[in-house]
């Protein structure tokens, strides 16, 4: 098979909501951009979150457009389903070697129309957006808003019954696909390779992930989801509707044992957040957030802290050292709380579902792939961070969003239009291009 | 590209204008946020029963990609010609329809957007009928507006390729840097003498624990070798004109009274009779009226204070001659550029006399003034002294002008507490305390917080080492803020602090202290002057408002001026020049073309009803926006209104005045409104529910 050339002025390595809005910010100056994407759709974590805080946005409304937009452009090539093999520096310049995972549906053809999704007989229930709490066909699109909207086969699960490709419009099913190589020349690379969450088994105190009634800060996000699995929060182990809900905060960071020890950052706010609305979803049930410390720094959260709190969410201090559960698969959480009363005591109490406020751990290892070294908690590290955060130690190669640490929505975004920038001035610079001969245009349009 | 569009429709024989209305309606759910309460599916079903209407739709996202792709197959496949689409707010995705409308090929002018989340579900969620009809009822007349809505084209200017950044901190220095960088002409603005800003006066900057200035100085070095930079200390915008793009904006600058560096600086300094008291050390030290800000300060060299200088001429005897020059006059000039940076900072909280016994005990100080401090530049080459003798005991309080709590704290002179966090005061007070450690092994630290928010990357290590250093750590609640008094004059230490401290199950404790130091929050630098002259806005707590701060973080409401760094809320060195650099590329999309686009909502006068009143000239509040010229016509000479649009702001005032009709908001038209304002009176379809 012929290997794909294109060529770019930026190659961004992530399609979640930072490399959107990096890719979006350099097609919007004028430069070619490649949005390499390991998934099916762009979108990236935050197309799996409920509302977004602090303005509760609903979460769609925010990305979906973002996502249309990258696609749409027409400065972006956009290649989703694809993986980066290997980098080679050339010159100033990389040349990255991608390739493009079979979808057993040509792109080209496939309309979205979700006919082979109705007539294919299998169902698994393994769907990466909804943490196993719902399934998919073998054919599918993989959400309602999913940018391409285009169809991918689960090969792995498939019958090969052929139903699919008798009902298909287009004729776009085609078993027959082959991994594509596509090789990109670039002058610069951004890495925007994004976070993974605490795993719901890290630790042992909180269950192990074997407590049913324990779920992860993003599997809520999903039942709060109004594209979510059951379109209303259910606990899993009977779908009873929860009367008494508990997060855990820090359940996965500031914890050395299991060497995390930085902070998250979003879980404060994603935990009050999720109590705002499920104050709103669930009006009887009453909300526990146990923290260690309440960190709302960012603008407007403070207030949305104390709007949470008047609303009658109830904030204890205190590290939950344990959770078990009872006969009734109740989780049960033991910690020492230190009330207003001037008491501390170690209690044990009931709740009909507990949430642990996961915290952010490296997507991927970079390092490895694009040698950018990482500091001890696995984020890319950069020489100067303070002044030039977006500026990597290999020459061309700059990071954005969650790669560089852990950072909520709005500081991805403000990072993106920083790693945008920082790749411009480097373009533009004769270690990116040798456009140096090039002097800039005095401003050409005269005044009409 | 709207030109080729254009074409394209022109090559296919449509014009929109002369076509039967066949108009496309879409309900948006929002996800839930409209769809919870109003019943969306029964809109879009009882508004296709109106005339023109061809389809109408409810979808759970309009704006995702497959719901505008349903607007798309309808213009193409159904000849859709006008669009009405009900969803959350014009502000939020007016700019997404529009470019879902010029890909499918229609003008992206013949859409109407009607507000059905913040003016319906958001308002009305109590009464889900009652708020489907009165979306039925606002769509209905979005419909009839549509009916006689015109294709439209946007203003289309050039740009100066220049762009105004105004503040010299760390933010205005990078994106002054980046703007330049990327090809474009920039001019800094810094009011006051020296560059760098707030920066300048810290010790050290975490998370990295770099020295602040060295780290500044490098910035600055970038920033003078950009040839694209021209930069002007003590100068302020006094007055601007124009729109995107297009900006004259003038700018006042005061004389630094002094010509270069010279060998006698420090003889000139002593012979000065006037004594002030230093800003850069927050008042821990004083200057004279001819002063160095700091010692490595860029630009180099002396600057007179003009208002305390008395101009007793000491200086200029002493100093090699010409080099000082009292009657230098301030001067104006003028810059033509195309956009404007907002990086105008911060200034730290100004605790009230008696707040925690600022003010009312000389051993209360600020973070700001401990960093100055500590420095071994300062004013007590920083060594950690106070009075003349060693610190033994200090405490560092938390909160002190952030996360105020209603009827707890005094608000400040607008009645507002600062209800906010400022973000930074904690890190920066733990790593306060190390450096405190370094200095002073064996001093007792007590650090009186509320939450400590220790977010950002490293910066836990800080709380980590601060514990391990035998830092006390005491934590208070808002309402009961600590108190500060007096010890007895025989006690050891001047002062005491009470606390009561929730980690030791409420207990009160009073600790006895030779330095209190206020973690004072942030600030926004006061700047009414540059918001009248903008025409941006603060948001509710005083710093200035972003458009929404995940679209369009970095963008005021006024297009072509955006924010950068602390202007906008309390942020860190490292999140200052993330923002900025993000400012700078917005700025660089904008203008980096060298030509803008406006919207094509401004006056427009018909000729043929045009008397030549003058009546709107005589209203029109904006400058050089419609004027009387005179014209002749087979011999005759008459008078008629005409428009420029670049200066048109759209108001209308000029519709409401003129006697024969003769003008319009394009977009905006009387006849317009008219339909609109009999379809909301007007029956609507029965639809199901309703009864």
């Amino acid at each position: 098979m012929p290997t794909e050339h294109i060529k770019v002025d930026a190659l961004v390595v992530g399609g979640g909501i930072a490399g959107m809005q990096t890719a979006l910010d350099l097609g919007d100056q004028g430069y070619q951009v490649a949005l390499v994407e390991r998934q099916s759709s762009i979108g990236g974590k935050m197309i799996d979150l409920s509302k977004v805080f602090p303005t509760l946005d609903c979460c769609s409304c925010i990305t979906t457009p973002k996502m249309s937009a990258t696609a749409h452009h027409d400065n972006i090539n956009l290649l989703t389903y694809s993986e980066i093999e290997s980098i080679n520096r050339n010159g100033n310049g990389f040349t990255v070697q991608v390739t493009k995972k079979p979808r057993y549906v040509r792109e080209d053809d496939c309309t979205g129309c979700r006919s082979c999704e109705l007539v294919c007989p299998l169902e698994v229930s393994e769907d990466e957006h909804e943490f196993g709490r719902t399934s998919h066909r073998i054919v599918y699109v993989p959400f309602s808003t999913a940018v391409p909207q285009k169809a991918v086969v689960d090969i792995d699960n498939c019958i090969f019954c052929g139903k699919c490709i008798q009902a298909c419009p287009s004729d776009a099913i085609d078993f027959t696909q082959q991994p594509e190589p596509v090789e990109i020349e670039t002058r610069s690379i951004v890495l925007a390779t994004g976070f993974e969450t605490t795993p719901i088994d890290a630790k042992k105190e909180y269950g192990a992930g074997k407590l049913r009634n324990v779920i992860s800060g993003m599997m809520m996000e999903r039942l709060l989801a109004p594209t979510g699995p059951y379109g209303r929060v259910l606990r899993p182990s009977d779908g009873k509707m929860p009367a008494s809900i508990a997060y855990v905060q820090c359940a996965g960071s500031r914890d050395q044992t299991l060497g995390v020890t930085y902070c998250s950052r979003v879980c404060c706010m994603y935990a009050i957040k999720q109590a705002m609305l499920l104050s709103g979803a669930l009006p009887l049930a009453e909300i526990t957030i146990y923290y260690m410390d309440i960190r709302t720094f960012g603008k407007g959260y403070e207030q949305f802290y104390q709007n949470a709190k008047a609303m009658g969410v109830e904030f204890l201090k205190g590290k939950v050292a344990r959770i078990t559960e009872d006969a009734d698969q109740n989780p049960i959480v033991r910690v020492e709380l230190i009330d207003e009363f001037g008491k501390t005591r170690v209690t044990e109490r009931q709740h009909d579902l507990v949430v642990l406020s996961v915290g952010l751990l490296p997507g991927g290892n970079p390092q490895a792939k694009f040698g950018v070294p990482v500091g001890e908690d696995g984020f890319i590290q950069v020489p100067d961070y303070n002044v030039f955060p977006a500026v990597t130690s290999q020459p061309g190669i700059f990071v954005t969003g969650t790669a560089l640490g852990p950072m909520d929505i709005v500081d991805s975004i403000m990072m993106a239009g920083a790693a945008a920038s920082a790749t411009a001035s480097y373009l533009e610079s004769s270690n990116g291009s040798g456009k140096e001969a090039q002097s800039q245009p005095e401003r050409s349009v005269e005044y009409a | 590209m709207p030109e080729e569009n254009v074409n394209k429709q022109a090559q296919a024989g449509q014009n929109p204008k002369d076509e039967e209305p066949r108009i496309g309606v879409y309900v948006c759910n929002c996800g839930g946020n409209i769809g919870d309460v109003v019943k969306c599916d029964m809109v879009a079903q009882t508004l296709g029963k109106l005339p023109n209407v061809t389809v109408a739709h409810s979808n759970m996202f309009m704006c995702s990609d497959p719901g505008q792709k349903m607007i798309a197959d309808d213009i193409k496949e159904k000849g859709i010609n006008r669009v009405v689409i009900g969803a959350c707010s014009i502000f939020l995705h007016e700019q997404t329809f529009r470019r879902t409308l010029e890909r499918a090929g229609l003008n992206p002018y013949l859409y109407y957007h009607v507000g059905l989340r913040e003016q319906v579900s958001w308002v009305h969620h109590g009464t889900p009928k009652e708020a489907t009809e009165k979306s039925i009822r606002m769509m209905a007349a979005g419909i009839a507006k549509a009916r006689n809505m015109k294709p439209l084209e946007p203003v289309r200017l050039p740009a100066h390729r220049h762009a105004l950044v105004i503040g010299g901190g760390v933010a205005g220095l990078r994106s002054a840097l980046d703007l330049a960088r990327r090809g474009l002409q920039v001019t800094l603005v810094e009011k006051s003498h020296y560059l760098g800003g707030r920066m300048a006066q810290w010790e050290r900057v975490f998370p990295t624990n770099e020295e602040a200035r060295p780290l500044l100085k490098r910035l600055i070095d970038q920033v003078l070798a950009e040839p694209n930079i021209t930069i002007h200390t003590g100068a302020q915008v006094a007055g601007a004109k124009g729109y995107v793009g297009n900006y004259t904006v003038t700018i006042r600058q005061q004389p630094r009274g002094v010509r270069g560096t010279f060998p006698n600086e420090q003889g000139v300094m002593d012979v000065c009779p006037i004594k002030q008291r230093c800003e850069f050390n927050y008042g821990l030290s004083t200057r004279k009226a001819i002063y160095r800000p700091y010692k490595e300060c860029v630009p180099e060299g002396l600057v007179i204070d003009w208002e305390h200088c008395t101009k007793c001429g000491e200086c200029v005897q002493v100093a090699p001659e010409g080099m000082i020059n009292l009657e230098e006059e301030a001067h104006e000039f003028t810059v033509e550029v195309g956009a404007v940076v907002l990086a105008t900072g911060f200034q730290p909280y100004e605790p009230f006399y008696g707040e925690m016994g600022w003010k009312e005990y000389p051993e209360v100080i600020t973070l700001p003034q401990l960093h100055r401090l500590l420095d071994d530049e300062g004013p007590s080459d920083g060594k950690f002294y106070w009075n003349g003798h060693p610190v033994r005991n200090v405490a560092l309080i938390h909160c002190v002008g952030s996360r105020q709590v209603e009827g707890v704290h005094r608000a400040q002179m607008d009645g507002e507490v600062n209800n906010y966090c400022s973000r930074v005061c904690c890190t920066a007070s733990l790593s306060m305390a190390s450096l405190i450690r370094q200095k002073a092994p064996d001093a007792k630290i007590y650090e009186i917080y509320e939450d400590i928010r220790a977010y950002g990357r490293w910066h836990e290590d800080y709380y980590t080492r601060a514990s391990k250093n035998n830092v006390t750590f005491l934590r208070y609640y808002a309402e009961e803020i600590p108190e500060v008094r007096r010890a007895d004059e025989k006690a050891e230490n001047p002062l005491l602090v009470k606390v009561r401290d929730h980690l030791t199950w409420g207990e009160e404790i009073e600790i006895p202290v030779d330095l209190v130091v206020l973690s004072v929050g942030m600030m926004p630098n006061p700047v009414q002057d540059l918001m009248e002259i903008f025409k941006v806005t603060p948001g509710s707590d005083r710093f200035l408002l972003e458009v929404h701060p995940k679209l369009r973080p970095v963008e005021t409401a006024v297009n072509g001026v955006v924010l950068a760094g602390t202007a906008q809320g309390p942020m860190n060195i490292q999140e200052s020049c993330a923002a900025a650099s993000a400012a700078a590329a917005k700025v660089s999309a904008l203008i980096e073309q060298a030509k803008v686009e406006l919207e094509p909502y401004v006056a427009h006068v018909d000729p043929d009803q045009c008397q030549g009143s003058g009546e709107c000239v005589k209203v029109c509040p904006q400058e050089e926006a419609i004027e009387l010229k005179t014209f002749s016509e087979n011999g005759r000479t008459f008078q008629r209104a005409v428009v420029t649009p670049a200066n048109c702001n759209g108001c209308g005032v000029c519709v409401s005045v003129c006697p024969n009709r003769a003008l319009d908001v394009q977009g905006w038209r009387l006849d317009e409104y008219e339909a609109m304002v009999e379809a909301i009176a007007a029956d609507i379809p029965a639809w199901e529910g309703a009864a």
